[in-house]
């Protein structure tokens, strides 16, 4: 049978970097879409804030199925982790998912992200970008927390957005009391 | 003084020598029971969307209480509030009103009118509630896992004690009307449960904390019910005896049985063992669960608890029950599905005609159509939820006797004879093979249950011969034999037609047919395609991968298994990634070469997969005998897969919708 592997492949890999980017244009396209909307009162922070909320609150909703705790909770962890991860990967970023010192403590990084390079292509700051990804993450873990009846936060340590070569964020389970 | 509602004496039934635990009579409360059965509160989405019983549940009812044979008969659980957020499902009966009760009592006096003895349910749907409303109620606010379910609102102390009135006020409506056994429903995601369950109920105040904090609304409803039922009308609950949620923390089984010690000490005088919630992962109920699996939960039970212990759960024939309640580990057998199957179920074990019974095959169809809104349907049962028509349930006879030619024996043709034969015709089923059943012969050596399947053609097999049907085995249909014939009637219930392979290579030796490689006629290699990623693929596929061969499974639906009913697809697509089956849907075979087939994606893309046999599932109608019949004028039906290839229960209720047709 002919079978061209390459040529396969290639198309494959053209059309996924397509959906891929198209992923973030939609985003800042709709971010324009809104701010247009709104008017000139409105603070293009705070709707893209806003906007990252309900998509953080909508992916944490989407990880509630998939997540359990039957292998305990360091299992469970290493999971929402990989998940959190995987929102990423599909957008076309690397991102590595490591086991903090601390117990109940992990660090994602991403070594490689495509949503800066957008950013910049639709003439948005690139602080906005980083304060997105952190609002995102955060919302993520909002149902998540209540759902398992947990106390988990993920705080950004480095940004690829702030010229430090990574974004690097440690999620962790917060002691009781803090 | 112990209270007898009616006299009933199966000391001259087969069955009562046959099962004698199941029809010896046990006291509940101060009522006594004359048998152990129960049929247990079902929800069959019959009444009106705003709560009033229809015609339609009365009579579906009423079969039930006829089946029960003296024993309980229990209607779907009511909801009790006005703002409807009990409500879990669009035609659940209501009690929060008074206007409600005449409806009520209607099915009070159908179930007392068959001498069985009416039972009443109590059921606030909590986390799995307000089916036509924006927010559910739930001790606090855990976020739905399954989207389907409403936000949840935390009930507050006075919304509380307000439930707590309304399961009261809901009782004395139910006694009203004339029911003589009260229950509360305190399992699978409902409110009850949602309070005892520590996934669900993260209170602080006094209706959270530790088990007994979380039984407290339970506790007040019970001691609250009990008051108004009085010592006359005994007063249960159904209880998780695992909830199994452990993937999000929920309850011990240690805690259930605490729930249980709680519960009995609160006053009730039975409980109902359940496992699992709506919510939970580990399947409980569907036909890849062995029956008598649960057992051993009511045993847990008995050992906790003095009270009567009743259980459901895969108990689908008599001698599990019978047993069970033999060796102590049991005291009443419930059903919900062998019911819905079979309403006569328990009539028929009593009058010694086991054969007679349309066994339920766990495909949990009745609950997916549930869930969806949809009014009750069963997948082996025609009849069920169309009680109340008379020319359906029991048509009569046919004006003008035919003679009916049915060419197939499998679930289609069987069905539809012995109901044409039963309304008068001379029916004659011509099957090609030397054996009854057609595709189902080889669709139940399928794994995960399916096995079952077959109890469907036993029962038809059954029928046909009490209804006089003429069996032609060994015998193919053909032009000639028609013609020769000339019956007044043919029905083609042949099944389908395997597709072929239109493509380069389709004719090679190494593609060949699912029925061949599970009735065990080829054999195949080590590496294996299949074709068509509907159920015959999915059960073949899963028969070879449990051979330890490599499975690929491509199909040309978007999703697998489009023709399995959801409730039961999720087990299935468990299954083909546990035994390591790969699973390529929307695509298609484009070619089969030497060694692998060229499979092309939807939207183009091509890469090879190597094996050394393909199995073709895909069908196709059958169009066979068709034109000779309409050419010679004769009355045609097509019926089952040789119309449309579908799945078992589409045969068996188009052969019954023509029997009772023709």
């Amino acid at each position: 049978m002919a079978f061209d592997a390459e040529k396969e492949i290639t198309k494959l890999w053209r059309n996924l970097h397509n959906a891929q980017s198209e992923i973030q244009r939609t985003w800042y396209r709709w971010r324009q879409a809104a701010l247009d909307g709104a008017g000139s009162a409105v603070n293009a922070l705070e709707v893209s804030l806003k906007a990252a909320e309900v998509t953080g609150k909508e992916i944490g909703k989407g990880m509630l199925p998939r997540l359990n705790w039957l292998k305990g909770e360091e299992a469970w962890l290493m999971n929402l982790a990989n998940q959190i991860a995987g929102q990423w990967i599909n957008h076309g970023a690397v991102v590595t998912v490591g086991k903090g010192e601390q117990p109940f403590e992990v660090f994602i990084k991403w070594e490689r992200c495509p949503w800066p390079t957008f950013a910049k292509e639709y003439g948005v700051r690139m602080e906005e970008d980083v304060l997105c990804c952190d609002r995102i993450l955060q919302s993520m873990l909002v149902d998540v927390n209540v759902f398992f009846n947990v106390h988990y936060e993920i705080e950004t340590l480095k940004a690829i957005p702030r010229g430090e070569g990574v974004c690097l964020r440690r999620l962790h389970r917060v002691k009781q009391g803090e | 003084m112990v209270k007898q509602l009616f006299e009933w004496d199966y000391s001259s039934y087969p069955g009562a020598k046959r099962y004698p635990h199941l029809f010896k009579p046990i006291q509940i409360g101060n009522l006594m029971i004359p048998n152990r059965i129960k049929y247990a509160a079902t929800e069959d989405n019959l009444n009106t969307h705003d709560g009033f019983v229809t015609d339609a549940d009365v009579a579906y009812i009423r079969e039930r209480a006829k089946g029960v044979v003296g024993g309980i008969c229990t209607m779907q659980g009511v909801y009790m509030d006005r703002k409807r957020q009990g409500q879990g499902y669009v035609g659940q009966a209501a009690a929060w009103d008074d206007q409600f009760i005449p409806g009520l009592k209607r099915l009070a006096d159908a179930i007392h009118e068959e001498k069985a003895i009416a039972g009443f349910q109590l059921m606030h749907c909590g986390r799995v509630g307000a089916v036509e409303v924006e927010y559910c109620q739930g001790p606090s606010v855990v976020p739905q896992r399954l989207r389907i379910f409403r936000p949840v609102q935390e009930m507050t102390r006075e919304d509380i004690k307000q439930c707590v009135k309304e399961h009261v006020e809901a009782a004395r409506r139910g006694l009203e009307a004339g029911f003589d056994v009260m229950e509360i429903s305190g399992i699978v995601g409902y409110l009850v449960s949602n309070f005892i369950s520590s996934y669900t109920n993260r209170r602080k105040d006094e209706y959270g904390g530790d088990i007994r904090g979380r039984m407290r609304f339970a506790v007040e409803i019970i001691q609250e019910v009990k008051k108004i039922c009085g010592k006359d009308v005994p007063l249960g609950i159904r209880l998780c005896a695992e909830e199994l949620l452990d993937d999000v923390r929920g309850n011990t089984p240690e805690e259930s049985m605490i729930s249980y010690q709680i519960a009995e000490e609160a006053g009730v005088d039975y409980i109902s063992v359940t496992a699992g919630w709506q919510e939970s992962i580990v399947p409980v109920i569907s036909r890849d669960v062995p029956m008598g699996s649960w057992i051993h939960l009511a045993k847990r039970a008995k050992e906790h608890v003095k009270v009567p212990i009743q259980m459901a759960y895969r108990l689908f024939r008599p001698d599990l029950p019978n047993k069970a309640i033999g060796e102590g580990a049991l005291d009443m057998w419930e059903m919900c599905r062998p019911m819905i199957a079979d309403p006569h179920m328990p009539k028929k074990v009593l009058e010694g005609r086991e054969e007679d019974i349309r066994h339920c095959v766990a495909c949990n169809l009745c609950l997916a159509r549930l869930f969806r809104d949809a009014p009750m349907t069963c997948y082996i049962n025609p009849v069920c939820a169309h009680e109340s028509d008379p020319r359906y349930a029991s048509p009569p006879p046919a004006e003008e006797k035919k003679r009916v030619m049915i060419v197939g024996g499998g679930p289609a043709g069987l069905e539809c004879a012995y109901m044409a034969a039963r309304r008068g015709h001379d029916v004659h089923v011509y099957e090609k093979r030397k054996e009854l059943g057609g595709e189902i012969l080889e669709a139940s050596k399928a794994p995960y249950g399916d096995e079952e399947l077959m109890t469907c053609i036993h029962y038809q097999k059954a029928q046909c011969e009490k209804a006089g049907v003429t069996f032609h085995l060994g015998t193919e249909v053909t032009a000639d034999r028609i013609r020769e014939e000339m019956p007044d009637s043919v029905v083609l219930a042949t099944g389908p037609t395997f597709s072929k392979i239109r493509t380069k290579g389709g004719d090679q030796p190494c593609v060949v047919n699912v029925l061949d490689v599970l009735s065990g006629k080829v054999q195949v290699g080590e590496k294996v395609v299949v074709w068509g990623n509907r159920k015959p693929g999915i059960g073949v596929a899963l028969y070879l991968a449990k051979q330890k061969k490599k499975v690929t499974l491509i199909g040309r639906d978007r999703s697998a298994g489009f023709d399995i009913n959801p409730s039961f697809k999720w087990r299935y697509m468990i299954y083909l990634a546990q035994n390591g089956v790969t699973l390529y849907n929307d695509c298609d075979i484009e070619e089969v070469g030497e060694g692998e087939v060229m499979v092309k994606t939807y939207d183009g893309y091509r890469f090879p997969v190597r094996c050394e046999h393909v199995v073709v599932t895909e069908r196709e109608g059958n169009e066979n005998l068709k034109q000779v019949v309409q050419e010679e004028g004769i009355e045609l039906f097509v019926i089952g897969d040789a119309l449309v290839p579908r799945n078992l229960s589409s045969a068996v209720h188009d052969g019954y919708r023509i029997g009772i047709r023709i």
